[in-house]
């Protein structure tokens, strides 16, 4: 498989979705340039594996996932702040100025979620992935997809708009 | 469904996508169908989605991190090719030193050869050996060569079987016991005489010639000759006619 995908052109069509995502998990750009090396470097290695050429996104996004849980499993690094402490930091935007925001606020209210709905929401967001395929991506049952996303985008458009989603009974 | 039950479920809809083939999604989009205020809503969230969308995108990539992805692979693939030549140089110089070895090896005097072999005896004798047995008699000295593995049954010369006996020692040679047999002889000045026999088997290159053939070899006079099964080679530091007289 690997042989028969030219690598500049796989490169080419993913490093930035790839970056945008590994930024949207690190937010810091060193971390996220080796994560999106070591994604290609592992697929030079192992491409080839893959059989079925239709999951070539899947596959990158899942290494590149897999990196950042073992990278920050190592180091300890990309300290998640508590969602509680957080919101008061964050400053609501309208929802009638929200087509005014900007990615620094975005990347400050995605970073306020529980860490479980970042990445999720990230591939909602990034590449148009279906349910399915974030489902694979994150290596989770679909079920908990559908919920993790309901529940962290609803969190994220809280954050973002000011607006609080009423409580249920 | 409720209206907020809807929400919850259109809230990660994304129109134009494959979402609304999703059970949950396709049911909550009929019910936006029929009302109005959820369909606003829903118009209102594909407006946010499509806004937040567009800022993901717009996280701005690195200069060059394409390019350094690229070069890095490149790279790997460079090293990966200088493999298989890294190992063929390895055997390429294993080969050399192999037949280098081999060369030095072959050219190497051997070890088990006559010249050798009298060197050294002549060395065992000149270097101030300890005997193991001192005594006159020899049929002690056949006795405890016997015990000792080495050559018991030499033939001496009958010139030889006069001389006096001093005594016996057993030394080495590759892996072969070599007989040490010492006498005195009547002469004025030096009056050691050594006789070494070994198996002929121990000295490949040793000649089959009975006849006594005299060399002087470091501060000796020998003569060494084969008979039967076994090389004889008797030393003294007298000159050649003395060592005649014994012969």
């Amino acid at each position: 498989m690997a042989d028969s995908l030219d690598f500049e052109t796989l490169v080419a069509d993913y490093y930035a979705p790839l970056y945008q995502f590994a930024f949207s998990l690190t937010r810091d750009e060193a971390d996220s340039c080796d994560l999106v090396q070591q994604t290609f470097c592992i697929w030079a290695g192992k491409g080839h594996q893959l059989r079925d050429g239709s999951k070539v996104k899947t596959w990158l996004f899942t290494t590149l996932h897999r990196e950042f849980l073992g990278t920050r499993r190592r180091q300890g690094r990309f300290p998640q702040v508590e969602l509680d402490t957080a919101t008061a930091q964050l400053p609501a935007v309208s929802p009638a100025t929200v087509n005014r925001l900007d990615t620094a606020q975005l990347l400050r209210a995605l970073a306020q979620l529980d860490e479980v709905f970042q990445a999720p929401v990230t591939l909602f967001y990034l590449q148009d992935c279906s349910y399915n395929e974030i489902a694979d991506i994150l290596e989770v049952p679909l079920g908990t997809v559908k919920s993790r996303l309901t529940r962290g985008l609803g969190r994220l458009h809280e954050l973002l708009t000011g607006e609080t989603k009423p409580k249920k009974l | 469904m409720t209206r907020d039950e809807a929400k919850d479920i259109l809230r990660r809809y994304r129109p134009g996508t494959a979402d609304a083939e999703d059970p949950q999604i396709a049911a909550a989009l009929a019910l936006a169908q029929g009302d109005p205020d959820l369909a606003g809503w829903l118009e209102q969230q594909g407006a946010r989605h499509s806004v937040i969308g567009r800022q993901f995108r717009q996280i701005a990539v690195p200069a060059g991190l394409k390019e350094q992805i690229l070069s890095e692979h490149a790279a790997q693939q460079k090293t990966f090719l200088r493999r298989p030549r890294l190992v063929l140089a390895a055997a390429a110089t294993i080969m050399l030193l192999g037949m280098l070895a081999l060369l030095i090896f072959s050219s190497r005097k051997r070890e088990d050869t006559l010249a050798v072999y009298q060197q050294q005896m002549v060395s065992v004798a000149l270097r101030g050996y300890a005997m193991d047995l001192t005594t006159n008699a020899p049929a002690p000295i056949r006795a405890y060569l016997a015990q000792n593995h080495a050559p018991a049954d030499f033939v001496l010369p009958a010139a030889l079987q006069q001389a006096a006996l001093t005594g016996c020692a057993v030394e080495g040679w590759q892996n072969s016991k070599v007989a040490m047999i010492c006498f005195r002889t009547t002469a004025a000045g030096p009056s050691d005489l050594w006789l070494f026999v070994v198996a002929r088997g121990a000295v490949p290159d040793a000649p089959a010639n009975a006849l006594p053939h005299f060399s002087r070899i470091n501060r000796l006079t020998t003569a060494t000759w084969t008979q039967g099964d076994k090389i004889y080679l008797l030393g003294t530091e007298a000159d050649v006619r003395t060592l005649k007289q014994y012969l």
